[in-house]
């Protein structure tokens, strides 16, 4: 950090020194980052899932590097002004936040120009796969009846939900009906403010199934309200062992998940991402962070900066062209 | 700063219309029957018809017996006009709430907060004697409360909090 | 049984919970009654600091300060006319006005007394009912939904004091601020204006800060000094509140039972409680006209629902990891850090768990007459205080508040300056701002469960009236809005034979 002084940190350094002079300069106290408490932007509220994980990892930041990292919920449009947040921060290490799969989708949405580009990838830090899920009485005992169904059914007669309009479990069904040779709105979206409402409304009997992931849909059915018929990945969850994978059974392969991972602006000094990325491989490694991931029934998931970077490119290509074919993106 | 119900009735009804033309403009979206533009054009019809009523002077008579029981709650003094130029103070507080937007991230909270704090006190007549003190302090104790309680880092800028 | 509910009690008095319970219900009595700081805010501000707790003391930190919160969110509203919360902003101008009566120690202790009171009745009902009003909740779609939020709305005229239309044009103006963003069900930009800022929306806090604090201060800096109220030796606080239990039972009860029902209901919370419970009181009153005056009724039902529907808002979270409203939005998500994993197998597993929980939720509301009247002994000076003092700290808090509300925004500082002059202007020319507080509350809610509710009946409006909870809740609504006019025929036709006769 002391030979990438930044303008703005001289300035402020000189001004500071100018103007009161009994407190340390911030010129000098970033010799060595962190020097002082750091903000982790989460796009999203307080009490979910990337909150959670983003909580975790800033706790255990905290712990190692010895100055707190505090979390900040900057939520709204989506994802779009958290994400936003975080790309526009300044680059000096003292800002970063949690970057969710959303990044690969919105741009092709036209709500925002950024992508992963904007940002600097410190550590793909977890995956979850969707799930699909039935009411607990529904006629449809296995994914096969439910697949035989809706291919049977006319185009709009079965409804499903998850998140909202464009949301990443509406591409995973896109994706599968795809996979089944059938139209993206051969079922019918509705969307929902996030997975809790939509498995609500399904319990509810509203609904004929959900493709949230299986965390998500977890309290559900534990509650005998609901099950999973199936979860859209390469191989069954440890932690549900029962459910089988869509490869599996209907022989159609989609991997397409909600990911989450760390990062910072772009043009990070490079010690601080070197450091970083460093101390996110050692939290990841350790008994706290796969203790909680477990409880939580989040699926781990590692790449380090370079490799979550190529992860984002290839997300980002999928994602577009899903919501090309759902008429989702825009041009 | 009363405005006649004709011309805050027009506003509203203004609203509503533009409001209703933004809303059709909103493309459909494919599977939805009702699309993002029937919300906002059925309040934009609403306000239309809640404008043109007010403008009208319907239920202008509920509100003077409204008015009339506050009144009769009110002590006799506070309900004689103060002096004219003094409406226009009321623009003072907002502009300083956007100060605040403009200038807390590169002078600070500390010396943000306290012009805004001694601004609003002089403007409300107190003596240097409150406003230096109270300018002081406040800010200090506010800057403690999000620091210490509520963990919120407030901008440092150009005088950090000093712990 | 016994022996669960004796382990219960070993969890909770433990010295770090019973210190967690302390330092949170004063932490909660704090932020509540700071301008521009939301219980929810409260809540979620705590979630770094359960990191480091036992699950137990975790969540009773989480239970006591919202519960606190969610009261003294009350105070700055009695006695400045600034409501702490968007919960107390139903009944802020009446708490207000038996304040400028002279009454603000009866206000602030109906408060107290009857969100204690409320809370309990809450937390009874999570203890014998939680099933019952679990399956309840289950069966609401979004069909139900969108009634429910109809019927929230309808509460605007019935709770403005000045013209009918004035308030529904105000609603109306709240329901169009939601429209911005994309956080509606298509996922469409909506007068965004090409900004970021813009496409997240607009949040209620913000909105709320700035039509009621800052217009508060705009107020006061064009007005005279008001003045002192005579300075009394405080009286007993909980003077008279026995006497007000005994004087409004039915009042009470209804606040209970409304604000549990709502509670439990996932996308409303306390400040629809208090909405729809102050709006029932006063239409039910005898005396209706005493309303807005500085009554005691509409309080005592309102305070008390507010409270209950936080205790009966953890029954779908506990059970089914739904939330009810943004508090238990947050709370499920550090019962998920703490291993305390939502779903029936809590109750039956973790059985002694769940009864400390209880214990704590009794225990929270208890303290909280103790505490609440050290709190409003300390508020009350603030009334006192040289205004040219209490005011610019007030606008500090404004901004700030929003600041932090938002995720250190300074898009919400600005919303909160351009709110103040909406809320200045709508108040001087009797537009009434609490009604363009629900409207914001509630428009979310109204669109997206009738949109999808079209969506799943592929365009039939059938469904709305078939289902059986739907069409007692559309009934209600439609007499809710046929009523004003029925009496006013009445009224007519009574007034027309009166004169012929």
């Amino acid at each position: 950090m002391t030979d990438i002084i930044s303008r703005r940190g001289v300035l402020k350094g000189a001004a500071a020194a100018g103007a009161a002079g009994l407190i340390a300069a911030p010129a000098i106290a970033q010799a060595k980052w962190p020097s002082r408490p750091v903000t982790m932007i989460c796009p999203w509220g307080a009490g979910g899932g990337t909150d959670a994980v983003v909580r975790i990892i800033a706790g255990l930041l905290e712990k190692s590097l010895g100055q707190p990292f505090g979390v900040v919920n900057r939520t709204g449009g989506s994802g779009v002004v958290g994400h936003s947040a975080i790309a526009t921060a300044a680059p000096d290490g003292y800002t970063l936040g949690i970057i969710t799969s959303e990044i690969a989708m919105m741009h092709h949405q036209g709500l925002t120009q950024l992508t992963y580009q904007n940002y600097t990838s410190l550590a793909q830090m977890n995956d979850d796969a969707p799930g699909v899920h039935v009411k607990s009485d529904s006629p449809y005992k296995d994914i096969k009846a439910l697949a035989e169904a809706i291919k049977a059914a006319p185009p709009g007669k079965f409804k499903a939900s998850g998140t909202g309009q464009g949301g990443i479990w509406h591409l995973a069904l896109v994706g599968w009906l795809q996979g089944m040779g059938l139209k993206p709105d051969h079922v019918a979206w509705v969307p929902s403010n996030g997975a809790a409402p939509a498995m609500q409304d399904l319990a509810a009997g509203g609904l004929d199934f959900n493709t949230c992931s299986v965390p998500e849909a977890r309290a559900m059915i534990d509650a005998g309200k609901a099950k999973s018929l199936a979860i859209m990945a390469d191989a069954r969850m440890p932690q549900f062992k029962d459910v089988p994978t869509l490869k599996e059974t209907l022989g159609i392969d989609i991997t397409l998940g909600s990911w989450r991972g760390i990062g910072g602006p772009k043009n990070l000094p490079a010690d601080i991402t070197k450091l970083l990325g460093a101390e996110l491989k050692k939290i990841y490694d350790s008994k706290d962070y796969k203790e909680f991931m477990d409880s939580r029934g989040l699926t781990m998931k590692y790449a380090d900066g370079a490799a979550f970077e190529a992860f984002m490119a290839d997300s980002d290509k999928k994602m577009g062209a899903f919501m090309k074919a759902a008429g989702l993106a825009k041009a | 700063m009363l405005m006649s119900d004709r011309l805050t009735g027009a506003v509203v009804a203004t609203l509503g219309a533009l409001s209703f033309a933004y809303g059709s403009q909103l493309p459909p979206v494919p599977g939805q029957q009702v699309g993002p533009s029937a919300f906002p054009m059925v309040i934009g019809v609403g306000l239309v018809l809640c404008g043109a009523l007010i403008v009208l002077g319907v239920g202008r008579r509920l509100e003077e017996v409204a008015e009339a029981d506050v009144a009769l709650h009110t002590a006799p003094e506070l309900l004689k006009p103060p002096p004219p130029w003094k409406a226009w103070l009321a623009l003072l507080p907002p502009a300083l709430v956007a100060f605040y937007a403009l200038a807390s991230e590169a002078l600070g909270f500390l010396p943000t907060a306290a012009i805004m704090v001694a601004t609003a006190s002089s403007a409300f007549g107190a003596r240097a004697k409150l406003v230096i003190p109270v300018a002081i302090i406040a800010p200090f104790v506010v800057n403690l409360i999000f620091l210490k309680l509520l963990r919120v880092p407030l901008p440092g800028g150009l005088l950090p909090f000093p712990w | 049984m016994m022996n669960t509910i004796v382990q219960a009690f070993g969890l909770v008095f433990q010295t770090d919970v019973l210190i967690a319970i302390f330092a949170s219900a004063i932490y909660g009595l704090v932020v509540g009654s700071l301008p521009g700081l939301s219980a929810t805010m409260a809540t979620a501000l705590l979630v770094p600091v359960t990191f480091y707790l036992s699950p137990i003391a975790a969540v009773a930190t989480i239970i006591t300060a919202s519960a606190m919160a969610i009261f003294s969110g009350d105070i700055p509203g009695c006695l400045l006319r600034i409501p702490g919360t968007p919960a107390s902003a139903a009944y802020t101008d009446e708490a207000y006005a038996m304040t400028r009566k002279g009454q603000a120690e009866t206000a602030l202790g109906i408060c107290l007394w009857f969100s204690a009171l409320g809370g309990i009745a809450g937390t009874l009902s999570l203890m014998v009912l939680a099933p019952v009003l679990a399956e309840f909740a289950l069966s609401f779609s979004t069909y139900e939904n969108f009634w429910l939020a109809m019927l929230g709305l309808m509460c605007a005229t019935l709770v403005a004091r000045s013209s009918p239309i004035k308030a529904i044009a105000s609603m109306l103006l709240g329901l169009l601020i939601t429209c911005i963003g994309i956080d509606n069900p298509g996922g469409v930009a909506r007068f965004t204006l090409g900004s970021t800022d813009l496409l997240g929306g607009i949040e209620p806090i913000p909105a709320l800060v700035g039509v009621f604090a800052l217009a508060e201060v705009m107020r006061s800096i064009t007005e005279r000094e008001p003045p002192k109220l005579e300075h009394r030796r405080l009286g007993s606080i909980l003077k008279g509140q026995w006497k007000l239990t005994k004087e409004y039972p039915v009042q009470q009860t209804r606040g209970n039972i409304i604000g549990i029902i709502i509670g439990v209901l996932p996308g409303a919370g306390a400040d629809m409680a208090a909405w729809v419970s102050y709006a029932m009181a006063k239409r039910f009153s005898k005396t209706p006209e005493k309303f807005g005056t500085g009554h005691p009724e509409g309080l005592i039902e309102a305070g008390a629902s507010n409270n209950a529907s936080l205790a009966s808002g953890w029954v779908p979270a506990l059970l089914f990891g739904i939330p009810g409203d943004t508090i238990t939005a947050i709370a499920i998500g550090v019962l998920y850090m703490k291993g305390l994993n939502p779903g029936p197998t809590l109750f039956s597993s973790q059985a002694s768990s769940m009864y400390a929980l209880y214990i704590i939720f009794i225990l929270g509301n208890i303290i909280m007459i103790p505490l609440g009247i050290v709190m409003i002994r300390i508020a009350s000076r603030v009334v006192s205080a040289p205004r040219s003092a209490v005011m610019p700290v007030i606008l500090v808090f404004c901004a700030v508040g929003a600041f932090a509300t938002a995720g250190n925004n300074l898009f919400a500082v600005w919303c909160v300056a351009v709110f103040g002059l909406v809320g200045f202007f709508m108040e001087k020319n009797g537009y009434p701002v609490a009604a363009m507080v629900l409207g914001i509350v509630m428009g979310t809610m109204v669109e997206q469960s009738f949109v999808t509710s079209l969506i799943k009946s592929d365009g039939s409006i059938l469904p709305f009236f078939e289902r059986p909870v739907a069409s007692v809740l559309a009934a209600m609504t439609l007499a809710a809005l046929l009523w004003p006019a029925f009496s006013w025929g009445l009224g007519k036709m009574r007034g027309g034979r009166a004169q012929a006769a």
